[in-house]
């Protein structure tokens, strides 16, 4: 790993600092201007966006980018940032949804304040608009700041940095019960990084460091599996496996859309990011005796997701069981502990990420414009709204892995490397892989059937007068549909910094 | 190709335009149509049919080589994706005899098509999405056919089944006179439905076949039909190693063609594929889109020769004779169902089906016996051609039909024959092919199939002949029956009324008759050819075909072992047809053409047909059956599973964990006014009442602040205070909040570092 001399000096740093530093901008110039800070927040999210792309090059076929600070030297504690093939791709998926969802968000929250005024009857003030984006930009950061962190410490801090701006967006913007839904969120993901501190210190008890590259030292230790699986199991809470994932559909179905649409796609994902980063690589003699359990509980979560789909009627909190079933996908591809799978698992996490924000983007379209979350209540859209229409058939067709998006190439690589490791494997994993496989189909069958109830068929008359959403809310799902497609036919844009990444590290 | 390597993309395309440009344009087509809507619609459609004609064009371009004999082979144009330490998945075209002639069919019937929908779709709002998806399936079916790969081929045939999933779903807004089944009280389905059981249905065979091409990727290392075939020798063996994996491998990979090519057990999807354009119904669900299916099975068919024949691995030959079955038992079942059907293009749809259960034969025997392959591959491929060309014109023949009297049913049909002369000649034509009538195309093809059965020469071939055989006299029952439905005897009461209202059916127009005139003519041509080929051989297209696979499978260094020909062979086959249409003739004559006998009052009068025409009506309640299992059962288990498992067990701990929170946070609230305030508050107040009023006053201020307030409003866990949107103090506490966060955060990861733990 060498750091090249970059021609922006302190880039990834200020990948940090400025949206950090935006926040309290943006929230004193939002009690000022109101609903037109939105534009103002996403100077920002463009700032770094460059910026990740500057570094880009960089990165490309195995290289590595990193700055390092120091922190508390007394302890030995360094603020390190890394930018790799590994890390680059979370970070420009984290930052490409944040900016089009920001954009996304200036009618959205628009909307969902005047349905607020409508119910209480008491005027939004501008303070209202001023924290929703301060609040967003803090969330970003505790995004971006996850991927980048070089040590544990630092990790926590950024991980538990996610939680708080994101919990206070829901208990504020929500719908429904709001603050007992936020307070379920919050509880569930701390306790998952509660038990991941676990994991932290132990690991420093073992080898008396805080850097993430060492805790390749705890394999070997009597307690390295208790070590590992509790690591895992905080990020498993986030990712929201079967048995652990009950709060997620509330959080996802109860937050305000566009935090819905960062929730789903871009924040639980971390978690298999994290895993990889933090367990999978430096620990992967520990991980591969998980594998077989692993695949099996990976098998359940995205069958039972996919069921738990089928059987919804509110759209969001369809959405959030198809995340479930999807994170499934993820966790089997990193179940399958061989570089084609981990590397398929990130590569669906940024298919993930697209397809499922434009699907909330749709929704949140639906509920500005249909006003209703229920797909009983819908039906022969299509003719109201056709972008949207094209927009949810490809946000499906993304995650459901149909061709030319780019969720075909990913959940290619995750079965490949699930049948590398199967095929090498007991019989029990072939039969998980081909079950697996099989199961796919049940995202088809899910996704179209919800399709066609809400856009196909007759149009109820009370829905006659339904217009097209503006184009702030078209334009960012556009261009996440247009980037999947390019991704599908020229995957070459992800496959060339990830498998060379994970070609040194296996 | 190392010459090839070398050159860039763009040379490469320049130096072999036609493999390229054949599925690149249409595919730009699509996309360009919504911008020659701006132009006017009479552009946009004038621009899809010259879109169409680019792809004909170059898709023609490739027929010299096969005269020639020295086609290109596989053409790399770049690197896909880059697999460390793999070999690399290129982008490519493969042209070779298979290729070219199945792109030629697909192309050619295609733009036929697309002229006749002009005018068929005449008037439709929505052209637009029509045309994009009409021109994207052109371009993805042929680069499915031309690719070099199994994943650029799964690409197109995901992209066929995407259009196919537009075209069928086309009447999206379901208006009742689109639905498709019944008639009432059975069961009709609304077209958006029957695009998605297309969909899904199809998609499950594609799960299927990725599982068996992950299997082949693991150990092959690669996925090029060129490496594939020519690594053969050391991955095949090694799936072999493990058992029951190769025989898994295979039924896996069958999967996806029977899925696409709507084979039993995934047949249910194509009758109901008839909700879509008629047209849309001729060029996807019966010339091209469900052949891929059927040319997928013969590009993959060396590979497993070479396992059975060459490497002696039994189970490769599972391929072989799981197809043979399905083919044969296919062609059967379908062919019954077509005899009691009463939706015109539902007839038809059936007749696809089980046609396409010829070709699945034929491919299924040529690896039966080691003499047999070169037959059976030619049978099938002989069939498909000639099968898109007769069953395109038959589809097209039946949407003139149905524009002109506006009904899918056969009972309202009846008496055409004098209003639309040239569309019942045509359609008896190509009927008569389908029959398998001499000296038409279809006779020769379908009798191709017989003798490929014949020599295999194994009791299974013969058998499966058998069935293949009884088919064929079904075969003819239900096409005599049709057209004398549709066009013989009296009108129905339903076209009495119309010309009471003053519609008369009238004639197609020309832009309509004249492509199914141009299919049937080459079905004629064909038909002719192969009877001019049996006084001199090189005329006929069943030996032309032979040859240029032969020579393909040489090339692709397959060691093939032919015999020649057997005179009573062929006269056996053509015995078995002759004798399959006698019966099939004779019975159809008697119960429509001289109407001796009615045939409803003889099925209805008779104990034991009666259920039997019941149970081939409900399609062998296999449709029923599959939507019980399948869908509603996958729905009310799914129900089921979330008012139990996920509503009583994972929501209950979720609540309590949630609620006890806040009820933690209660009882600290109750100790405190309860127990704590008059413990503390009250009763040490009067305990240093006396005790001076002054230091009193300071510490009740102190407690007040630090437990009265602090403690609760922290315990009731945030939330309690921070209840109002709009309150400007809200986001001051927010921020707070995090602030706070960060430096408990920061603060304990200091103190680990001090403390060490």
């Amino acid at each position: 790993m060498e750091a090249y001399e970059m021609a922006i000096p302190y880039s990834l740093a200020l990948v940090l600092l400025v949206p950090l530093v935006s926040a309290p901008v943006v929230y004193y110039l939002g009690k000022q201007m109101g609903k037109k800070v939105g534009w103002v927040a996403t100077l920002p999210l463009i700032v770094t966006l460059l910026l990740i792309f500057s570094l880009a090059a960089d990165v490309n076929g195995g290289g590595s980018y990193s700055e390092s600070y120091g922190w508390a030297p007394e302890a030995g504690l360094t603020f390190g940032l890394l930018a790799d093939g590994l890390s680059i791709w979370m970070l420009i998926t984290i930052n490409v949804l944040c900016l089009g969802i920001c954009v996304y968000s200036t009618t959205y929250m628009e909307h969902r304040f005047e349905e607020e005024e409508h119910q209480t009857g008491v005027p939004t003030p501008n303070s209202a608009y001023a924290s929703y984006y301060a609040l967003y930009l803090l969330y970003a950061v505790g995004m971006l700041g996850t991927v980048l962190t070089t040590n544990l410490i630092q990790f926590y801090l950024f991980y538990e940095l996610m939680l708080v701006p994101s919990w206070a967006l829901i208990n504020n913007y929500g719908y429904g019960e709001r603050e007992r839904i936020g307070m379920m969120y919050f509880m569930w993901t701390h306790v998952g990084a509660v038990i991941l501190l676990a994991g932290i210190l132990s690991s420093y008890w073992i080898t008396g460091s805080f850097e993430i590259a060492a805790l390749s030292g705890v394999v070997g230790s009597p307690i390295a599996g208790w070590v590992a699986f509790a690591i895992l199991i905080g990020f498993f809470t986030k990712m929201a496996v079967f048995g652990i994932h009950i709060w997620l559909p509330y959080a996802h179905g109860e937050a305000p859309t566009p935090i819905s649409a960062l929730l789903s796609p871009a924040m639980i994902g971390i978690g298999a990011y994290a895993a990889t980063r933090l367990v999978i690589i430096p620990m992967f003699p520990v991980f591969q005796t998980f594998s077989v359990v692993f695949s099996f509980w990976a098998l359940l979560t995205l069958v039972y997701g996919g069921l738990m789909a089928l059987a919804q009627d509110d759209i969001k909190r369809f959405l959030a069981y198809s995340s479930v079933s999807q994170m499934g996908y993820i966790f089997l591809g990193l179940a399958s502990a061989a570089e084609y799978g981990v590397s398929g698992a990130i590569f669906h996490y940024i298919t993930h990420g697209f397809g499922k924000c434009i699907l909330f983007g749709v929704a949140g379209i639906l509920m500005a414009q249909v006003g209703t979350r229920s797909i009983k209540e819908m039906g022969g859209l299509a003719d109201r709204m056709p972008w949207t229409t094209v927009l949810c058939l490809l946000g499906f067709f993304t995650i459901a892995g149909v061709p030319p998006t780019m969720g075909f190439m990913s959940k290619f690589f995750i079965f490949s490397g699930v049948f590398n490791s199967a095929l090498s494997g007991s019989p029990i994993q072939l039969v998980i892989a081909f079950v697996s496989i099989v199961m796919t189909v049940l995202t088809v069958g899910y996704s179209l059937w919800t399709v066609r109830r809400i856009f196909f068929g007759p149009l109820p008359e009370n829905l006659k007068d339904v217009k097209e959403a503006p184009l702030t809310m078209i334009l960012p799902l556009l261009v996440f549909a247009l980037f999947s497609v390019f991704i599908g036919i020229y995957p070459r844009f992800v496959t060339d910094y990830l498998l060379p990444f994970f070609a040194n590290v296996f | 190709m190392d010459p090839v390597a070398a050159m860039t993309p763009l040379e490469v395309i320049m130096k072999y335009p036609g493999p390229w440009l054949a599925w690149i344009l249409p595919m730009l087509g699509a996309l360009s149509m919504p911008l020659f809507e701006r132009l006017g619609t009479k552009i946009r459609d004038y621009a899809a049919v010259a879109w169409g004609l680019t792809s004909v064009l170059s898709a023609a371009s490739m027929i010299p080589w096969l005269f020639s004999g020295n086609y290109p082979g596989d053409i790399k144009l770049t690197t896909w994706i880059n697999f460390p330490g793999g070999s690399p998945l290129e982008v490519g075209v493969l042209v070779d005899p298979l290729s070219i002639i199945v792109c030629n069919v697909v192309a050619f019937i295609s733009f036929l098509i697309l002229v006749y929908s002009t005018e068929y779709m005449h008037g439709d709002k929505h052209l637009t999405r029509f045309w994009f998806f009409f021109l994207f399936f052109i371009g993805s079916m042929l680069l499915l056919v031309l690719s070099d790969n199994l994943i650029q081929t799964m690409v197109g045939w995901e992209g066929v089944g995407i259009c196919s999933y537009g075209l069928i779903g086309y009447y999206y807004r379901d208006a009742k006179e689109r639905w498709l089944g019944g008639p009432p009280p059975h069961k009709m389905f609304p077209p958006s439905h029957a695009g998605m059981k297309a969909f899904v249905v199809t998609g499950i065979g594609d799960v299927f076949i990725l599982g068996a091409i992950f299997v082949i990727f693991n150990y092959a290392g690669t996925l090029n039909y060129v490496d594939l075939i020519a690594t053969a020798h050391q991955w095949l063996p090694q799936i072999a190693a493990v058992p029951g994996l190769l025989a898994v491998t295979a039924i896996f990979f069958l999967g996806g063609p029977i899925g696409k090519s709507a084979q039993f057990p995934l047949h249910e999807w194509l009758p109901e594929a008839m909700a879509g354009p008629t047209s849309v119904s001729a060029l996807i669900h019966a010339a091209t889109m469900v052949k891929a299916g059927v040319y997928l099975v013969a590009r993959m068919s060396p590979i497993f020769y070479l396992g059975t024949w060459e490497m002696h691995l039994p189970e490769a030959q599972v391929f072989f004779i799981v197809i043979a079955c399905v083919g044969a038992f296919t062609c059967f079942m379908a062919a019954s169902q077509a005899l009691v059907s009463v939706e015109l293009k539902k007839i038809l749809a059936y007749s696809t089906v089980s046609q396409i259960g010829y070709m699945m034969l034929a491919l299924g025997v040529s690896g039966l016996s080691e003499g047999a392959y070169v037959a059976g591959l030619t049978a099938g491929v002989f069939h498909l051609m000639s099968h898109a060309l007769f069953k395109a014109a038959l589809f097209l023949g039946a949407g003139s039909v149905i524009h002109a009297i506006h009904t899918i049913y056969t009972f309202n049909m009846g008496g055409l024959k004098k209003y639309m002369p040239i569309t019942f000649i045509l359609m008896v034509i190509a009927t008569a092919s389908l029959a398998g009538i001499p000296p038409l195309s279809g006779f020769w093809s379908k009798d191709a199939v017989f003798i490929a059965c014949l020599v295999a020469n194994t009791p299974l071939s013969l058998t499966l002949l058998a069935v293949g055989a009884v088919s064929a006299a079904m075969t003819f029952f239900y096409s005599i029956r049709y057209i004398k439905l549709t066009f013989l005897g009296h009108e129905s009461k339903h076209i009495e009324e119309m010309e009471q209202h003053g519609h008369h059916p009238h004639e197609a127009p020309q832009i309509m008759w004249v492509p199914i005139a141009i299919l049937v003519g080459l079905v004629c041509v064909i038909g002719l050819l192969g009877l001019a080929g049996f006084f001199v051989p090189s005329l006929s297209p069943e030996l032309f075909i032979e040859h240029l696979l032969h020579d393909m499978l040489h090339h692709m260094g397959i060691p093939l072992h032919t015999h020649h020909l057997e005179f009573p062979t062929i006269l056996t086959a053509w015995g078995t047809s002759a004798a399959m249409l006698l019966i099939g003739g004779i019975l159809g004559w008697l119960f429509y053409l001289s109407r001796r006998v009615d045939s409803w009052e003889f099925v209805s009068g008779n104990s034991t047909l009666k259920p039997v025409h019941t149970f081939l009506f409900n399609r062998w309640y296999m449709n029923s059956t599959y939507y019980k299992v399948f869908v509603y059962g996958l729905i009310d288990f799914a129900k089921a599973v979330f008012a139990t498992l996920e509503s009583k067990v994972f929501d209950k701990i979720t609540a309590f964990v949630s609620d006890s929170t806040i009820a933690f946070g209660k009882v600290i609230h109750v100790f405190e006014t309860k127990v704590y305030d008059p413990a503390i508050n009250v009763g040490l107040v009067n305990f240093f009442v006396e005790g001076g009023k002054m230091l009193y006053n300071d510490f009740e201020f102190l407690l007040d602040l630090s437990l009265n307030r602090g403690v609760p409003a922290t315990m009731t866990g945030l939330h309690n205070q921070v209840k109002k949107l709009q309150s400007g103090v809200l986001s001051y506490n927010i921020i707070y909040v995090v602030i706070v966060f960060l430096v408990l955060i920061l603060g304990f990861g200091l103190t680990q570092m001090y403390g060490g733990i």
